[in-house]
């Protein structure tokens, strides 16, 4: 006998050609985020600069230029932010194209679309560049939207490079070495493995339905079934953390954390804080004395 | 919802990073009352939970799908100060090993995520669900408080975007951040939230609030919420008191134009929107009663008259519901 949920209504849309289910898509989705998580490890394990440097002063010099960007308004100092990100990728052996593509299409995509009605006399009123009617193109809107784009860009260039050179455990230790209580970096460090073990089941059971299904299903009948799941996924959540805590107790736990900290700075480290400074400082009086707003 | 670094100027993030910091001592502090020795597995679960509820695609219409972020139902299984830490490990989380939301701008979204959404979604749970065992009553108070807690969520970073040109602009006016004003960035964000993102966080909490009711109903235990009610009709109050400061801003809500600032704006009125325009005369046109000369003591009276109707029906709503599912009043007969 055909089970149900294999069984084909004559009502049940049909899977076209090449398109993806629902739960296929979910998987590559899945799939791909734990792999971008196995590819972080493994760029955070190559002989760059970035890589080289104390987590804690790495942690202090990204925050410090990622403030800094939010405050160079021109657009020529942000160009130089978002060329500096690259050129960190690339002393940190990361593939610069890759590295591109990643910002771009994250963050830089969507600081287009959402900064491009910005450079329209709608939003942005001033002398026409491009004239369309009621959209007409501006000069300072293009400068709204420019300044708008190369920030995100710089941002999340800066935000990435953390995310590219460090390993998870070595960012733990560099915000337990920074004062953040012992408890909240267990929780970081426990949660960071729940997550992984958690997409892996999730990734299982897409599969195991779209393995079973032989048509897309209709989606009403998806979301019942992705409702389903979520909650036993919150089920076996709190059935976990009670394992978890079993276990935790079975091995002596009294409440008290183990402090990861054990990291030395050495002169490297020192010298690349003070040019990160120096830099910094540097971009900052450019940009408020040569290109005034 | 995850805002990127760029988009908020630093006079707003850095007042957001650091008013968010001693609401995560308080939550913890709270936790740590409540959950004792346990709470790191616990609230390394909900974060893990509050993670991956975002990676399922959720079947919507036309072949497209959404997700959820599900910070309502977390903070009714965990509780409310427990949903906030969970969230916001989520979100730092997602931040610092996926690059997904800026590093500046964790402040505002974790206040936005794991402040405002689970909070507010909690609240309206309690008061729509109060202390009945009705399933249905509880996954519609769970659906109608996940409902408003996104809303809610997304109207707060649209404040957060739209008062940007307001705060950071050049000398000739021009935004230095994000560049839309409070009339576009407010109405933007809540209405994508009011028509498609709420909707699926609905749908979604209910159903799986429904689903854990029948299989394991334990999990829906209250949890403690510190006299939350109290609270909760102390900040209305406030609010209600508040409104008047609406008529202190000039011209109207964008998307909200009537006939004469559309004759004034575009030179003519559309023909339809002519014809059905007068159609409906409300009791309270302009959000004041006609009896009431002083345009602020109006608003305050529609204030209160309004707020008294949708508590009102959410009560009724909830009483009706609580009826349908009562439970039998003998036990069934022929058991042992």
């Amino acid at each position: 006998m055909i089970p149900a949920v294999a069984h084909i209504g004559d009502a049940a849309p049909r899977r076209r050609a090449g398109a993806r289910s629902v739960a296929r898509r979910t998987a590559d989705a899945i799939a791909g985020a734990v792999g971008e998580v196995l590819e972080n490890d493994r760029l955070a394990s190559l002989p760059g600069l970035m890589q080289r440097l104390d987590p804690r002063m790495k942690a202090v010099s990204i925050v410090l230029l990622a403030v800094v960007t939010s405050f160079v308004h021109s657009i020529p100092m942000l160009l130089v932010l978002v060329v500096a990100t690259m050129l960190l990728a690339a002393a940190s052996h990361v593939s610069v194209g890759s590295f591109a593509r990643k910002v771009w299409a994250s963050a830089g995509f969507f600081g287009v679309l959402l900064s491009a009605p910005a450079a329209t006399a709608w939003i942005t009123p001033g002398p026409v560049v491009v004239a369309l009617g009621p959209l007409s193109i501006t000069a300072p809107g293009l400068l709204v939207a420019g300044r708008l784009i190369l920030r995100v860009a710089a941002g999340a260039g800066f935000g990435l490079l953390v995310v590219w050179t460090t390993r998870w455990s070595d960012l733990l230790r560099a915000l337990g070495a920074m004062g953040v209580p012992d408890l909240v970096v267990a929780t970081l460090a426990m949660t960071q493995k729940q997550i992984m073990s958690l997409l892996r089941t999730v990734e299982n059971m897409h599969l195991a339905r779209e393995s079973r299904m032989l048509s897309a299903g209709s989606a009403r009948e998806n979301r019942g079934w992705v409702v389903e799941r979520m909650a036993f996924v919150a089920r076996r959540s709190m059935k976990t953390a009670d394992d978890v805590y079993d276990a935790m107790l079975a091995r002596g736990f009294t409440g008290a954390m183990p402090s990861l900290v054990d990291l030395r700075a050495s002169d490297r480290d020192w010298l690349w804080l003070a040019a990160t400074v120096v830099a910094c400082t540097f971009v900052l009086l450019i940009d408020r004395m040569v290109f005034p707003l | 919802m995850h805002i990127p670094d760029g988009y908020l100027g630093p006079q707003t993030y850095a007042v957001l990073d650091a008013a968010i910091i001693p609401l995560w001592a308080v939550a913890g502090a709270k936790v740590k009352k409540t959950l004792k020795a346990k709470q790191v597995p616990l609230l390394a679960l909900g974060a893990a939970f509050s993670f991956v509820i975002m990676m399922f695609n959720v079947p919507v219409v036309g072949g497209s799908t959404g997700h959820a972020v599900g910070a309502t139902l977390i903070a009714i299984l965990l509780g409310p100060w427990a949903a906030a830490i969970a969230v916001s490990i989520a979100l730092v989380i997602q931040a610092l090993v996926f690059g997904d939301g800026g590093i500046t701008a964790i402040g505002a979204n974790c206040l936005n995520m794991a402040i405002i959404m689970p909070f507010v979604g909690f609240y309206i749970y309690r008061l729509v669900s109060g202390d009945s065992p009705s399933t249905i009553r509880r996954s519609v108070a769970a659906g109608i408080g996940s409902y408003v807690g996104i809303v809610v969520a997304a109207i707060a970073a649209g404040i957060e975007f739209g008062i940007q040109p307001l705060i950071a602009h050049t000398a000739s006016g021009h935004a230095l951040y994000a560049p839309y004003p409070l009339s576009v960035a407010v109405p933007t964000m809540a209405l994508e939230h009011l028509a498609f993102f709420g909707p699926i966080e609905a749908v979604i909490t209910m159903g799986i609030i429904a689903v854990l009711a029948k299989q394991d109903s334990r999990l829906l235990q209250m949890k403690p919420a510190a006299k939350p009610l109290r609270w909760l009709w102390a900040g209305f109050g406030v609010l209600v008191l508040l409104t008047p400061i609406g008529v202190l801003a000039p011209g109207t809500a964008w998307g909200e134009w009537g006939a004469e600032q559309l004759r004034t704006t575009l030179g003519y009125v559309p023909a339809g929107l002519e014809k059905l325009g007068g159609a409906w005369t409300s009791a309270m046109p302009g959000y004041a009663p006609a009896f009431i000369r002083d345009p602020l003591v109006g608003y305050l009276v529609a204030a209160v008259v309004g707020s008294a109707l949708v508590v009102g029906i959410a009560w009724l709503l909830g009483r009706v519901l609580a009826r349908k599912e009562e439970p039998p009043a003998t036990p069934p007969s022929g058991t042992t």
